[in-house]
């Protein structure tokens, strides 16, 4: 019998400090965002130290935590080791921010915050490989657990060896292995990941049945193969494999865009909240960027890769991640405080533990921020560009309130 | 001897049983298929959940169990999970698939 049990379940003090610091990096990247210009560049080193303060302090941050409660749900058994988690934040975070630092100010500290950030990638990488042997049906799904954690291992060893060469000189050719680090951790990681949790998540909070998973099958088996191509192209340092690597990818997202209308088509629930309005903003923008991205390639357009890689980035990965940390936190919350008083006390629904017209200004200010401050890259608007970042700053405000809100709710 | 308790009592007492996250009860979400109850009040619910991946599941188990429990005279309980007839949401009474707005 399919089991996902509260013994599977880590504890909410394991899995809160992800969110909340999770939230802490992801304002203060977006308080530092309108500092930048819409003439900013792949290869600018401050741009990078930004990227990597968003996207480890934020993006992953938050994955690990909701991957601390998904793994169980997904894989069907008990973590190896939930007690990992409790080094992964602390390493992660403090990884983080000495990479910030070492990016703007002072590069001898990228390879220290590089091997904190490796080590704590490690320890989840660790987990994860030992909770999966414990699995004894190898579905789709664990397969791509499997993959994506191999993507990872290889995308944070190429990025240390990088952060070796910026800050003590080790000779690595950073602009060969930057498009390898970058495709394997946000494609072959973050993206996959978000695939696969996305398909336990939506038909869930949808109440979605009965829909063909055809569209998500394949496009996992062509995402992983499109991520490892790409690899190869750059051992082989092959072009034409690397256009068809991109290519394979964006076939994928494409084919995953298709799973999703049709899980949308079928939803029972049809309220338009917070979390649906965010999936909305999150998928348009997937399927803005993958427009973009083929005109980037062919083309050679350096305004419209980056455009294409601001909607992937802090539209769908940022609206997916808010979105649900809309539902996810009420309902750890709601499991840590108010399950025991079942039926003994009147408890809350999940829809009651959620600031609502925070959360409104949150999504507003935060879905005009990224159209307008992508309007600006793609169109090389400084101005467009700084307003928009402005309106993410606030939206960001919000979304920090919400989060300690949401965490607060209840304390006694 | 303990009068019989009816099907309709237990689904009576399940409905005391709220999921939190959609906010309705389980009787009228459509998830409770069966009361299955024997000469000695002994009671096997059997029930489904609106999702595999449902992180509540032990806790609606027990949950169901305890308000069942509360009918006098009732004996042992057991609930079991099935997955066949997959639940969706033309099981659901009438007012929770307007309100969900699935009508």
């Amino acid at each position: 019998m399919f089991q996902v049990s509260k013994e599977f379940a880590p504890p909410f003090s394991l899995i809160s400090p992800f969110f909340k610091i999770g939230a802490l990096f992801y304002l203060v990247s977006m308080l530092l965002l309108p500092f930048f210009g819409a003439d900013s560049t792949y290869y600018d080193i401050t741009v990078a130290g930004w990227a990597h303060l968003f996207l480890l302090g934020f993006v992953m941050m938050i994955i690990f935590g909701t991957m601390a409660q998904l793994v169980p749900v997904v894989l069907e058994v008990g973590h190896f080791s939930v007690d990992f988690y409790y080094l992964i934040w602390p390493l992660l975070a403090t990884g983080t921010a000495l990479m910030g630092i070492g990016f703007v100010f002072s590069p001898s500290f990228l390879p220290y915050g590089g091997l904190m950030v490796l080590v704590s990638m490690l320890i989840f990488l660790a987990d994860t490989i030992l909770t999966l042997r414990k699995v004894e049906r190898v579905s789709l799904t664990v397969a791509t657990i499997g993959a994506t954690n191999g993507f990872l291992l290889l995308g944070i060893v190429v990025g240390f060896a990088m952060s070796l060469t910026i800050g003590a000189g080790v000779g690595v050719d950073i602009q060969k292995w930057l498009g390898v680090h970058v495709v394997l951790v946000l494609g072959g990681f973050v993206t996959l990941t978000i695939v696969g949790m996305s398909m336990v998540l939506l038909p869930m909070f949808g109440l979605s049945h009965g829909f063909d998973e055809k569209p998500v099958n394949m496009a996992f088996r062509i995402m992983c193969a499109g991520v490892a191509l790409y690899f190869v192209a750059a051992v082989l340092d092959s072009e034409s494999l690397r256009f068809l690597s991109l290519l394979s990818i964006f076939a994928g997202l494409g084919l995953y865009l298709w799973q999703i209308w049709l899980i949308y088509r079928t939803r029972a629930r049809k309220e338009s909240d917070i979390w649906f309005k965010s999936m909305v903003v999150g998928y348009g923008s997937l399927a803005f960027a993958l427009i973009l991205a083929p005109i980037a390639l062919i083309g050679r357009l350096e305004s419209v890769s980056l455009a294409s890689a601001w909607f992937l980035v802090m539209g769908f990965f940022t609206f997916l991640i808010n979105g649900h940390l809309f539902k996810i936190i009420p309902f750890l919350v709601w499991f840590e405080r108010y399950s025991p008083l079942v039926g003994k006390e009147k408890v809350p629904m999940l829809a009651d533990m959620i600031p609502q017209k925070p959360g409104d200004f949150q999504f507003w200010f935060s879905a005009a921020g990224v159209m307008v401050a992508g309007m600006g890259l793609l169109f090389g608007s400084d101005i467009f560009f700084k307003a928009g970042a402005a309106f993410m700053a606030l939206g960001a405000v919000f979304m920090f309130y919400c989060v300690i809100w949401m965490m607060n709710f209840g304390r006694r | 001897m303990a009068e019989k308790i009816t099907k309709e009592q237990v689904f009576e007492a399940i409905r005391k049983v709220v999921d939190p996250e959609v906010g309705f009860n389980l009787v009228e979400m459509g998830l409770i298929y069966d009361a299955i109850i024997d000469d000695d009040n002994n009671i096997k619910v059997v029930m489904t959940l609106s999702t595999r991946g449902c992180p509540l599941h032990q806790l609606l188990t027990q949950w169901v169990k305890d308000a069942v429990k509360e009918i006098p005279g009732a004996g042992d309980v057991e609930v079991e999970i099935v997955w066949e007839p997959e639940w969706n949401i033309s099981m659901a009474e009438e007012h929770v698939k307007k309100a969900l707005g699935a009508i």
